[in-house]
């Protein structure tokens, strides 16, 4: 029973940063058909933040923050950079783009901080534990839990509950009908990158705080993953996409604990081969979107 | 050494190489810039050329033969790789200095294997690498040196159950482990358990929640994890509230490794050499930095220092730069002079048989030297 609890803690405990990451995935491309593949650059950009602000002595909650900080000023010059002359490209052209920009910043991040990971020591008191019916829990996981469904929680009140919100759902059934009634189409897709750049910081954080190291290619391969949590999901999917993340990170952790010694190098692949499974039976994805783009 | 400066010696190398003379010794590097085996073949590529300057700058290897570099990038990508072996090769280059590791060394084997064109990994410690062909040499001490003495340390220290952490994705992050739980078998341990991760795994905790269940409790808990899955792999293993001892291999022998703070407190590795006061590495460390304004953080630096001491012995032992002349010496050093620690071919299977040290992390972010001995070549795993 305790290894059932722990087991499902760390699972919802993955899920969530999955889940952030893949709605910031979604909700750019929900409204701009961008995948951005350089959204886990904008995260490992959040980790670089922090690292420098602890180098420079700041205290880890400032160091926090602006890590956050410097995640969503990223998505925000990428946007204006970058993408913002791309819009209307189509599908490929865009994620070519994306490509390019997230070799681009990896390479910079190798040679103007390190190619090596550099360490980030949070105070010993931030990964203590606590006992629940005998199980013992990580302080860690429990907090990323907690972040990753307020951030969840947070964004979709701003979604559902906030003109800017509204508009950005608008902008995802239909950019051109938005600028018709005069809202302003680059502030909205302005908005949208500086969310999903949010929830890369967040993701950063939690990442950083587990995991105690930054490299250049640290968010490419959870990006990865958050990518196949969004076409699980359904493509463009705000709510396919946060129940795919939870989705992939649960087949993760219950492959890892679980397969037998022999198949464990088969675990990627089992979990890709369910996903494939799933896509058969729902081709639009597990909660497609109303426009939905078959994936 | 910088993205820049690594240009700029490359470009003057291949200019003189276009006018290299008879006696001129054309040495091929390959040398990740970016990818995975960029933060090791780095410092291994700046040790090396500041070896090769220095010999230059006396004449020459042996004062007899100036040494050309051809410096290739190859991205940590195993085809880029392979072509721009072929392209040294192409340009005379009459022995290869492989990447860091066993699989873009093997690659590159099986390119110089049919001039017979001696190839020594940077610093490559899977012992499979060099069945490749006769030709193949490596240059650090084996994982399963490493291993060995590492399994004979703990035993020395009365621990008896080991839980093995180890990655089917390289032969290095498999081999370690198994070498280890080889030797600490034979020598009466137990391994209670085995876990397989993958290369940049994203999350250990299920690991750690399998570790926290096996029964009975391991005393000590072996991985050859680099970074960044180490790194991951102790903060979960912290957090969940386990203070097991933890040992792995060379690779933990890292600034960023020693500065994840508390939660490696204690950490037990192996490391190829440790620069105790007075000793040629404390010289060799001192004058980098006084030459580069760096200061070698790691045993890469070192280490390629060591294999231009290495082609020198061998050149000598040979008494020509001939490719098949200078293997055939290459593999008949015994006791041989190096920086880091002397090195012994003669007997091997062209791994050398160096010193291996045991180092012990602080809580400080520093490293305590523990012990300082050679694997006995007798009771060596096989690979």
């Amino acid at each position: 029973m305790d290894l059932i609890i722990q087991q499902s803690i760390n699972a919802i405990s993955l899920g969530g940063v999955y889940a952030m990451l893949a709605l910031g995935l979604a909700i750019v491309f929900s409204i701009v058909g961008l995948i951005n593949f350089a959204h886990g650059d904008i995260m490992t950009f959040g980790g670089y933040g922090i690292f420098l602000s602890l180098a420079f002595g700041m205290s880890p909650v400032a160091a926090l923050a602006i890590g956050i900080g410097a995640a969503v000023v990223m998505a925000l010059t990428l946007e204006r950079t970058a993408f913002r002359a791309m819009r209307g490209a189509d599908v490929v052209t865009l994620l070519i783009t994306s490509f390019a920009v997230s070799e681009i910043l990896k390479v910079l991040f190798q040679n103007t901080i390190s190619a090596r990971p550099v360490p980030i020591s949070f105070p010993a008191a931030w990964s203590g534990t606590y006992e629940i019916g005998g199980a013992t829990i990580g302080v860690v996981p429990t907090v990323s839990i907690i972040v990753a469904f307020v951030s969840l929680l947070g964004l979709t009140l701003i979604l559902r509950r906030t003109a800017t919100g509204m508009a950005m759902r608008a902008a995802a059934e239909d950019l051109e009908m938005l600028k018709l009634l005069g809202v302003r189409a680059n502030r909205v897709v302005a908005m949208a990158f500086a969310l999903s750049g949010l929830l890369a910081g967040i993701a950063a954080v939690i990442w950083t705080a587990q995991r105690g190291s930054v490299d250049p290619m640290m968010g490419f391969f959870p990006v990865l993953k958050a990518f196949i949590a969004t076409v699980l999901g359904g493509l463009g999917s705000l709510g396919g996409a946060v129940l795919g993340g939870f989705v992939i990170g649960v087949l993760e952790v219950l492959t890892q604990a679980f397969l037998p010694d022999g198949l464990s190098p088969y675990r990627d692949a089992i979990v890709l081969a369910l996903v494939i499974a799933a896509l058969l039976w729902r081709p639009d994805g597990l909660l497609p979107a109303q426009n939905a783009n078959r994936s | 050494m910088t993205f820049k400066k690594l240009l700029l010696t490359t470009t003057s190398a291949l200019v003189l190489t276009g006018a290299a003379q008879a006696e001129d010794y054309v040495i091929g590097v390959m040398s990740a810039q970016s990818g995975y085996l960029a933060p090791y073949d780095g410092p291994a590529y700046a040790g090396f050329q500041f070896c090769v300057d220095q010999k230059n700058a006396a004449g020459g290897l042996n004062g007899e033969y100036m040494v050309k570099t051809i410096v290739k990038d190859t991205r940590s990508d195993i085809a880029e790789g392979v072509k721009v072996v072929q392209e040294m090769l192409d340009d005379g280059a009459q022995f290869i200095v492989s990447s860091a590791d066993a699989d873009p060394t093997i690659a590159a084997a099986q390119i110089t294997m049919a001039d017979g064109i001696p190839t020594m990994t940077f610093a490559g410690t899977a012992p499979v690498l060099t069945q490749v062909g006769p030709h193949v040499f490596g240059s650090y001490p084996a994982d399963n040196q490493q291993g060995a003495v590492l399994a004979a340390y703990a035993r020395d220290q009365g621990l008896e159950n080991v839980y093995l952490v180890k990655s089917p994705d390289s032969a290095y992050t498999l081999g370690g482990p198994e070498y280890f739980g080889e030797v600490f078998e034979s020598l009466g341990g137990n391994i209670v358990g085995t876990s397989n991760y993958s290369l940049n795994q994203p999350d250990f905790s299920a690991i750690v929640t399998t570790i926290k269940a096996a029964e009975p409790q391991p005393d000590v808990i072996v991985t050859w994890a680099w970074e960044p899955d180490f790194p991951a792999f102790i903060k979960a293993l912290r957090g969940a509230g386990l203070d097991t001892q933890v040992m792995g291999g060379d690779v933990l022998d890292t600034p960023t490794v020693r500065g994840l703070g508390d939660v490696v407190d204690g950490v037990v590795h192996t490391s190829g050499g440790f620069p105790d006061e007075g000793s040629d590495y404390a010289k060799f460390i001192d004058d980098f930095k006084a030459a580069t304004g760096t200061t070698p953080d790691n045993n890469y630096y070192v280490n390629g220092c060591d294999i231009v001491n290495m082609i020198e012995q061998a050149v000598a032992a040979a008494g020509s730069t001939d490719p098949v002349a200078v293997t055939e010496a290459m593999a008949e050093i015994e006791n041989g002079k190096g920086i880091m620690s002397d090195f012994t071919f003669k007997g091997t299977d062209r791994m050398p048989l160096r010193d291996v040290v045991v180092a012990r992390i602080t809580g400080d972010g520093e490293k305590e030297f523990v012990k300082r001995t050679k694997a006995d070549p007798a009771t060596l795993p096989k690979p």
